[in-house]
This record gives structure tokens, C-alpha cells and sequence, in this order.
């Protein structure tokens, strides 16, 4: 347990490191590029690169404190009342007391499919979310598993990670994209490319910054993989010592498996989710390969597996 | 000049040196261990007083519709009382048995009276205690979690050696000792 806190705010602070190199790499390949098309001297290659420097490391610092804000906008999620829906207070309530942590707030997202997430920098700052229609489909045993589950990831610092995952990483993509873009459309006319100073190393440089900005999308999803996968193992059979009823989890993952799709969530978001928010229509050919969420199947296997076949449905 | 003297001193005050950082290791994890056991009790205490608080207006509403059942409101404030004044922690589990059992009877006579039944002030009081009721049943579940890592610590080597010195003894858990709860279920017809 301490370990997988004390790993996960390494890895926090590693990506975070991570998204400073890569954004500075990028102002350095900007200002390369500059310079190689309209022939200027490299002056412009490091006023970028220290203005691209600074830029990342006020980002990342404001997306440790940020970025649940920035996640609850992107989801469009809503405070839930207590008046509203007493039930599921009551329980998270209990399962906080029973999972020694705050009890986190609650928010809503008015979607009729069935899914929940967590995000927050720390279980005393954490706001677990559902959709309207996990609230409305689950009988109590189920979603008490589910608040376990989720409560688990609070537990584990898992959120932290993965909320600064959705902005930074999330950041990452958006910016490789639009140099993709530029790159392919905007190129072609260089007025003298001889005349640049130390014409290889800035050969070199735009080349790496090239690869680095086509991978980066790739990195990225890979990112989000290795964060997501065994994590929500993990977080299941926390969640079943929480709770103490592996097929409360079990009987929901099978309920919500039938439609876990979420309107407002996307791929910077998707690995939050208890289950895949993401549409399966959609991009056939590498769908397995690169599933932020792990079978549900196996899921539910090795929650009865636990339960001893008590309350399995 | 390293005489062979200093060197045996050294590797001496190493290894004591090495040792003291050990104990200090373990004093501090019984400590914190110790910490834990007390904030989960302060958890179960909060929903104890949430009952306690919540009992004599239950009583009073009761009184209002059924004026004949006075025993069992007698048990559940004498059984709410146990609870106050209970020092430790097997009391506190005994009276809070009590007071959930008391409860179970009064609900139990309740069902004989459709106005008190109607009630929306009871219904809402019945909801909180039931509320109330599974959050003490998980704050005993995390207390008692801790007090299980917390005496396996101080009862295993090498934390059973210090335990004594440093006066750690074994904490009680928050037992259910309910007759119906442990006993096979009885059905009559």
C-alpha cells in the first residue's frame, strides 16, 4: 500500500519532469525550424527553447493543482446535493470511514451510461464523480463496490497520477498534433537553407524534434496504458477488502460492461473511468492494443475468485 | 596511523550506531501504529455520539404514538446510558450491542403502530440510524483492522522485544457479542 503511494508520486513527479523536457524540445525544434527556414542566426532557437522552458514548468505546476478543476470542466461534471441522492452519501460515508480516508465530494455527470471516476491531488482534496446513470441502474451491494473501487484509487494516490496524466499528457498530444499539422501543410517554401550556420547540428535537431513530435502521440497513449492497467486490478481487490463483498463489484462490472459510454469523456480522459467510457464502434485495428482499461471479463474473474462464489449473480 | 585499536572502535560504533537507528525504526513504527488504532477509535467514537444524540428524540417520538411499550424504551435508554458512560473499549462494544439490540425490539414494536409508522419524522429518524448504524459497522471494520496490524507488530519479533520495554500492550477489538449475531439462527412458525 505506502509503496504504491510513494510510486505513484514518483512517477507524478517523473511525468511532470517528462512534459518540462518535451515542451523545451519543442521550443528548441520551433526555433530551429525558424531559423533554418528564413536563414536568421540560432539566437531565436534559444529564446524559445528558455521561453518553452518556462512555460512548462509553471504548466505543470499549475496542473498538480489544477487539474481537477480542468477535469470536472472537461467531463461537465456537477455537485451532487445530499438532499438530492442521500443514498449514495450515505454509503460513501461508510466505506470512507471503512477505508480509514476523508469522504471525498461528490459530483455528477448527466450521462444515461454507467461509469464513475475519481480525480483530486490528495484524499483530503478528492471528488469522486458518477454518472447519473451508475446512480440510477445499481442496487446498493453494486455500488458499494464501485465507491470501493474508487475509493481505493483515492487511497493509492492513483489519483494524483492520473490527473495530472489528463492535462499534461493530455497537453503533449494536443501540441504534437498541431505541429504535425504545420508541418504537413506549412512547409515547402525556405528562402536559404545554405545559408545557416552549423547546418548539420540543426539538421540533427529538427530531425529528433520530427521524430520525437510523430512518436509523441504513441508515447503518450503508452503513458496512459501503463498507468491504467494494473492499476484498476489493484484497485479492485482494494476495494473488495473495503467493502468486503468481491461480487458487489463483480455484479456491477457486469451491469455497467452493457453500457459504460460516457458523452463528455475522450481519450486525455478515458483512463480515469472504472470502466472504458469510450464508444467500441471506433478504431478497429489497434483497439486491443491499446485499451486503457483491462478485460472486463478477467475482471470479474478474479473478483469471484475472491468472493468464493458469495452473492455472485 | 590506523592502529588495529581504532579500527575495532570503529566498526563497534558503527554497529551500535546502526542498531540505535533500528530501534528508533521500530519505536516510531509502534508509535505511529499506536496513532492509527486511536484516530480509527475517534471514528467509531463521532458515530457512537451521531446515535447518542439522535436516541432520546427517537424516544420522545415513540412515546407520542405507543404509550404502552415503556420497558423496551427503558432498555433502549438504559442501554443508551451503558454507552455514555462506558471506559473502555469492551464496555463500549457490550453497551453498543445493547443499544443496536434495544433499537432491533423498538423497531420490531413499531410495526404495531401504523400512525407512528407514518410518521414522517420517525421514518426520517429511522433512516439516519440505519445510516448511522452500517457507518459504526465500518468504523469497526477499519478499527478493528488496525488494532490487528497494531498487536501483530507489538506480538512479533522483533517488536514483541520492544513492546515491553516501551510498555506497548495488545489493544482490545470492537466485538460484536450479540447472542443472535454469533449463534446459529433460530426459526420458529
Amino acid at each position: 500500500m505506502y509503496e504504491n503511494i510513494a510510486q505513484n508520486k514518483a512517477k507524478t513527479v517523473a511525468i511532470m519532469i517528462g512534459f518540462i523536457a518535451f515542451i523545451t524540445l519543442v521550443g528548441l525544434a520551433i526555433g530551429y525550424y525558424i531559423d533554418w527556414r528564413y536563414g536568421v542566426s540560432n539566437n531565436y532557437s534559444i529564446l524559445i527553447m528558455v521561453i518553452a522552458f518556462i512555460l512548462a514548468i509553471i504548466m505543470s505546476f499549475s496542473s498538480y493543482y489544477y487539474s481537477d478543476r480542468i477535469v470536472l470542466g472537461l467531463t461537465k461534471a456537477m455537485p451532487l446535493s445530499r438532499a438530492e441522492n442521500p443514498r449514495v452519501y450515505y454509503m460513501t460515508e461508510g466505506l470512507s470511514i471503512a477505508a480509514g480516508i476523508p469522504m471525498p465530494k461528490i459530483y455528477v455527470v448527466r450521462d444515461t451510461g454507467m461509469n464513475a471516476f475519481t480525480t483530486g491531488r490528495n484524499p483530503q482534496k478528492s471528488i469522486l464523480v458518477f454518472t447519473q446513470g451508475i446512480l440510477d441502474n445499481l442496487n446498493d451491494e453494486e455500488l458499494k463496490g464501485v465507491i470501493s473501487h474508487e475509493l481505493s484509487h483515492i487511497k493509492n494516490y492513483d489519483i494524483l497520477l492520473g490527473t495530472v496524466i489528463v492535462v499534461l499528457v493530455g497537453m503533449v498530444s494536443i501540441i504534437s498534433n498541431i505541429m504535425f499539422r504545420s508541418m504537413i501543410f506549412g512547409g515547402g517554401r525556405r528562402r536559404s537553407s545554405k545559408s545557416s550556420g552549423g547546418g548539420i547540428l540543426s539538421l540533427i535537431l529538427l530531425i529528433v524534434g520530427i521524430l520525437l513530435i510523430l512518436l509523441s502521440p504513441i508515447i503518450a497513449t503508452l503513458i496512459r496504458l501503463a498507468v491504467s492497467r494494473n492499476r484498476e486490478y489493484l484497485a479492485d481487490s482494494t476495494g473488495a477488502l473495503i467493502s468486503r463483498y468481491p461480487a458487489g463489484l463483480a455484479n456491477a462490472l457486469k451491469k455497467i460492461s452493457v453500457n459504460s459510454e460516457v458523452q463528455t469523456a475522450n481519450s486525455a480522459t478515458a483512463h480515469l473511468f472504472i470502466a472504458n467510457p469510450i464508444g467500441s464502434k471506433s478504431k478497429a485495428i489497434f483497439k486491443g492494443l491499446f485499451n486503457t482499461h483491462p478485460p472486463t471479463e478477467e475482471r470479474i474473474r478474479r473478483l469471484e475468485n475472491m468472493s468464493l462464489g458469495i452473492g455472485v449473480k | 596511523m590506523l592502529t588495529g585499536v581504532t579500527i575495532l572502535l570503529v566498526v563497534i560504533g558503527a554497529i551500535v550506531l546502526i542498531m540505535i537507528f533500528a530501534v528508533i525504526g521500530i519505536y516510531n513504527s509502534m508509535v505511529s501504529l499506536r496513532n492509527k488504532v486511536n484516530n480509527s477509535w475517534h471514528q467509531i467514537d463521532v458515530q457512537l455520539r451521531k446515535r447518542y444524540d439522535l436516541i432520546p428524540n427517537l424516544v420522545e417520538t415513540v412515546k407520542g404514538y405507543a404509550k404502552h411499550e415503556r420497558e423496551t424504551l427503558q432498555n433502549v435508554i438504559n442501554a443508551r446510558k451503558l454507552g455514555i458512560d462506558a471506559k473502555d473499549v469492551k464496555d463500549q462494544a457490550k453497551a453498543e450491542n445493547m443499544i443496536s439490540g434495544a433499537l432491533k425490539s423498538l423497531f420490531a414494536v413499531s410495526e404495531n403502530y401504523p400512525n407512528l409508522k407514518a410518521d414522517q419524522h420517525f421514518t426520517k429518524l429511522m433512516e439516519q440510524l440505519n445510516g448511522i448504524e452500517s457507518n459504526i459497522a465500518f468504523a469497526r471494520q477499519f478499527y478493528n483492522d488496525m488494532v490487528m496490524q497494531f498487536n501483530t507488530r507489538i506480538q512479533t519479533f522483533p517488536g514483541n522485544m520492544f513492546a515491553r520495554i516501551f510498555n506497548f500492550t495488545a489493544k482490545d477489538y470492537f466485538e460484536i457479542e450479540e447472542a443472535t449475531a454469533r449463534g446459529p439462527v433460530k426459526v420458529k412458525f
